[in-house]
């Protein structure tokens, strides 16, 4: 019965926001917004998220999120146009797209591969949609039995496994860059005993760091340094003819579209690692399991699809931790849960309880998007495409003042740019160092979370450390979180080779992780 | 960045940050462990310091581990190394290079833009004195130009540092209204007019410095009077055009 109701709400919030023309308005007009931002070489869905924040502050929580979440799912795809037609990702995520997207532009088949895009978009949207009402509850129960050690560990495993996915070089930098955010969430007075931590006599810091100006300030302000710095330019873009929404292809890699959602879905539910990841592992993972894999790279659509399915799938697989755990699952997920803390909204476990209908109307708002972004992509590509025109230093110095406005819009306080403009320059010789900035954004996010459960946590248990090891989830926690760190290190590497070579000597010697010499040797024996 | 320079400034780097823990963790001993704050006995487990100690160890580890692997990668004679770079012509014309040339403009401007122009000048006048010499300079992609710009600004930026310094601000805005907009309007056409000379020779110059001064004016003008006026968000420092546009919006007819 229950599920019938839930069902029953599902559809009437789609009818309900499908009926409203202010609605239909902001969902389209987001969406296209949301598809500039990730069309634009330089700009992101994350900083689209984390412009559109300044401008929801007087919406209600409902048309807030209509508008960030389409804005959001808009970016996701958007950025594909950039990397079919002119062979540069608009984004980071549509970066595998490029691969075999613009090969298929030059022999004259781009408004086929943007068609195929805008179909397998859509379509990974819908799947994670689905996903994530129907994993929700059951994620929800779970966490309801978590208490503060397990909540501390998740926190910790979040900040972790984004630093050792989302490092571009060395690992122990993602892990540096995670902590030097959850050393940000220290400062403002602490939440148990109200001490000023960090706050250096400056009662605007009593507070604690504004999340929102410190999103804006690490995503905005090194993408405007690096694009101007760097000279960027935006090259010719490939002409294209109609857009056909081949349904034919879609029908014929159904397994493969299943197989790139699960991808999405999953590697978005990680948190903090983001659409990138996901669509090339999605792209990988369809090469290997091609008959033809030596097409990959030439301009063979199921690569532009299985790219193109992930990296949208990931957009709900992202919402899944950050509304029942309150754990974003990519960047632009932080963005929106700073959103959602602006409208009074705390995603975690008591979220189906606090606001019982909230998921489902996230699902309803991702299922409109993913039909309006499908609309306006088959309908106003063309039109879309021309912004790739404007040049790089028109458009970034106006990001800049939307960057300053925008923080200074969210609490109409000033010091937000105080902050925001060190926080961008600090992130930008980050980035240049090979230190990535999403572990840090997520660190400024899960350290309170962090820091409260682990005093509560030791509140509890009068400082003991014991129920790390005697609750099962948090010993489970606690083993993944010590097996991240130290796969890290190349001597339990070796050590891990060793073992495996003992138990399986063939496979260990096939994979190469044994030499031959003792494989033989082992064989004899 | 190379690897092999990435790891030269991971010695570096993982020193600075090694260091920076260290300083979290003196920052944190400062704290109350055990004795009484506000009336309440501590215990060290619900001590504010536990959490930034525990960061600020993690930081300092993490540091030195940086640090270190950077080290066993390319060895202690990077030091040698970079001490003669920095003694060397290279590290000045480096610091000369045309892309940190462009690197100073974009903090310089984003700098006085955010901490000089914004809290003590007119929201729209600020914003668009931002963007006519943030645009003109990338825009024209001329490096003479883009100098000739920069210490242009930065002199009139000077300008600004020295009369809100001296305090000239307060005693003539009773004599004049909005004084430091006025002064901010005469250093943006005195921009204009500069800029305007430094390329009136080149008819695509030219053509790119009437696109850069129509998007300069109309989005900050967009941009505010969404903020001012439909979102009711009032701008960081109203002045002279907000006073002109207010006369506007609120007029009855």
């Amino acid at each position: 019965m229950a599920i019938l109701e839930r069902i029953g709400f599902y559809f009437q919030t789609v009818i309900q926001i499908a009926s409203d023309p202010i609605h239909i308005a902001i969902l389209f007009g987001s969406v296209i917004l949301g598809i500039i931002f990730g069309a634009m070489p330089g700009l992101t869905s994350t900083l689209g998220v984390a412009l559109l924040t300044a401008l929801t502050y007087g919406m209600d929580t409902a048309t807030a999120m209509l508008c960030l979440l389409a804005i959001y799912v808009g970016g996701t795809y958007g950025g594909s146009y950039a990397s079919i037609l002119i062979n540069i990702p608009g984004t980071a995520a549509s970066a595998a797209t490029a691969l075999d997207g613009y090969p298929l532009a030059c022999k004259g088949e781009g408004g086929r591969a943007i068609g195929l895009t805008t179909t397998a978009s859509a379509i990974g949207t819908i799947i994670s949609m689905l996903f994530l009402v129907s994993i929700s509850p059951l994620i929800s129960f779970f966490a309801l039995q978590f208490t503060s050690f397990e909540f501390f560990l998740l926190a910790f495993f979040g900040i972790l496994i984004s630093g050792t996915l989302t490092s571009p070089d060395l690992v122990i930098k993602g892990w540096i860059s995670g902590f030097l955010g959850l050393f940000l969430a220290c400062v403002g007075r602490d939440m148990l005993q109200f001490y000023p931590r960090f706050t250096f006599g400056i009662p605007e810091l009593d507070s604690g760091i504004e999340v929102v100006p410190v999103l804006i300030g690490a995503f905005g302000i090194p993408q405007i340094i690096q694009v101007l710095k760097d000279q960027f330019q935006i090259g010719e873009t490939q002409k294209f003819q109609r857009i056909l929404p081949e349904f034919g292809t879609i029908v014929r890699n159904i397994p493969k579209i299943v197989r790139s959602a699960l991808i999405g879905v999953g590697i978005g539910a990680v948190p903090g690692i983001g659409e990138d990841i996901a669509a090339w592992v999605s792209y990988g993972a369809a090469k290997n399991a091609s008959k033809h894999p030596e097409r990959f790279g030439t301009g063979e659509y199921t690569a532009v699809l299985s790219t193109e399915v992930a990296n949208n799938a990931c957009v709900g697989g992202a919402m899944i931790p950050l509304l029942n755990l309150g754990i974003p699952g990519s960047p632009p997920a932080a963005m929106l849960l700073g959103a959602l803390m602006l409208h009074g909204v705390t995603p975690g476990p008591m979220i189906t309880f606090e606001h019982p209908n909230f998921i489902i109307e996230v699902a309803a708002i991702l299922l409109l998007a993913s039909m309006a972004m499908w609309v306006v992509g088959m309908l106003l590509a063309k039109q879309v495409v021309k912004v790739l025109r404007i040049p790089t230093q028109i458009f970034m110095p106006v990001i800049g003042v939307l960057c300053i406005i925008g923080s200074y819009a969210l609490g109409m306080n000033i010091y937000n740019l105080y902050l925001m403009l060190p926080v961008g320059i600090i992130s930008y010789f980050l980035i240049e160092m090979g230190f990535p900035i999403a572990p840090l954004v997520i660190g400024v996010i899960l350290g309170p979370m962090a820091d409260e459960n682990l005093r509560r946590a030791l509140m509890v248990s009068q400082g003991s450390f014991m129920p790390v090891f005697t609750r099962p989830v948090a010993l489970v926690l606690f083993l993944i979180i010590v097996w991240t760190v130290l796969s890290q290190f190349p001597l339990f590497k070796d050590y891990k080779n060793k073992i495996i070579g003992k138990i399986f000597p063939r496979r260990a010697a096939n994979t190469g992780l044994l030499p031959k010499k003792s494989t033989e040797q082992s064989e004899e024996n | 960045m190379e690897k092999d320079k990435l790891r030269k400034t991971d010695i570096y780097s993982g020193a600075v940050i090694s260091l920076f823990g260290l300083w979290i963790i003196l920052q944190a001993l400062k704290m109350p462990m055990k004795d009484s704050w506000g009336g309440v006995q501590n215990v060290w487990y619900v001590s504010p310091a536990i959490f930034p100690l525990f960061v600020g160890c993690m930081i300092m580890l993490l540091g030195a581990l940086l640090c270190r692997t950077a080290l066993k990668m390319v060895g202690f004679k990077t030091f040698g190394q970079t001490a003669r770079w920095l003694l060397s012509k290279m590290f000045l014309q480096f610091l000369n290079s045309i892309p940190n040339l462009r690197f100073y403009t974009i903090v310089v401007l984003f700098l006085s833009f955010v901490f000089l122009t914004i809290p003590r000048v007119d929201f729209f006048l600020s914003a668009s004195l931002f963007l006519i010499v943030f645009i003109t300079s990338f825009y024209f992609d001329d490096a003479i130009l883009l100098k000739k710009l920069f210490f242009f600004y930065l002199a009139g930026i000077l300008v600004l540092i020295l009369y809100f310094s001296l305090g000239i601000n307060d005693p003539l805005s009773r004599i004049v209204p909005f004084p430091a907009d006025i002064l901010t309007t005469c250093f943006k056409i005195s921009y204009t007019v500069y800029a305007g000379l430094l390329i009136r020779g080149n008819p695509i110059l030219r053509k790119k410095y009437r696109t850069a001064m129509i998007v300069a004016f109309v989005s900050p003008f967009v941009v505010g009077m969404i903020f001012k006026y439909f979102l009711l968000v009032p701008m960081p420092s109203e002045g002279l055009v907000v006073a002109v546009t207010d006369y506007f919006w609120y007029l009855e007819f």
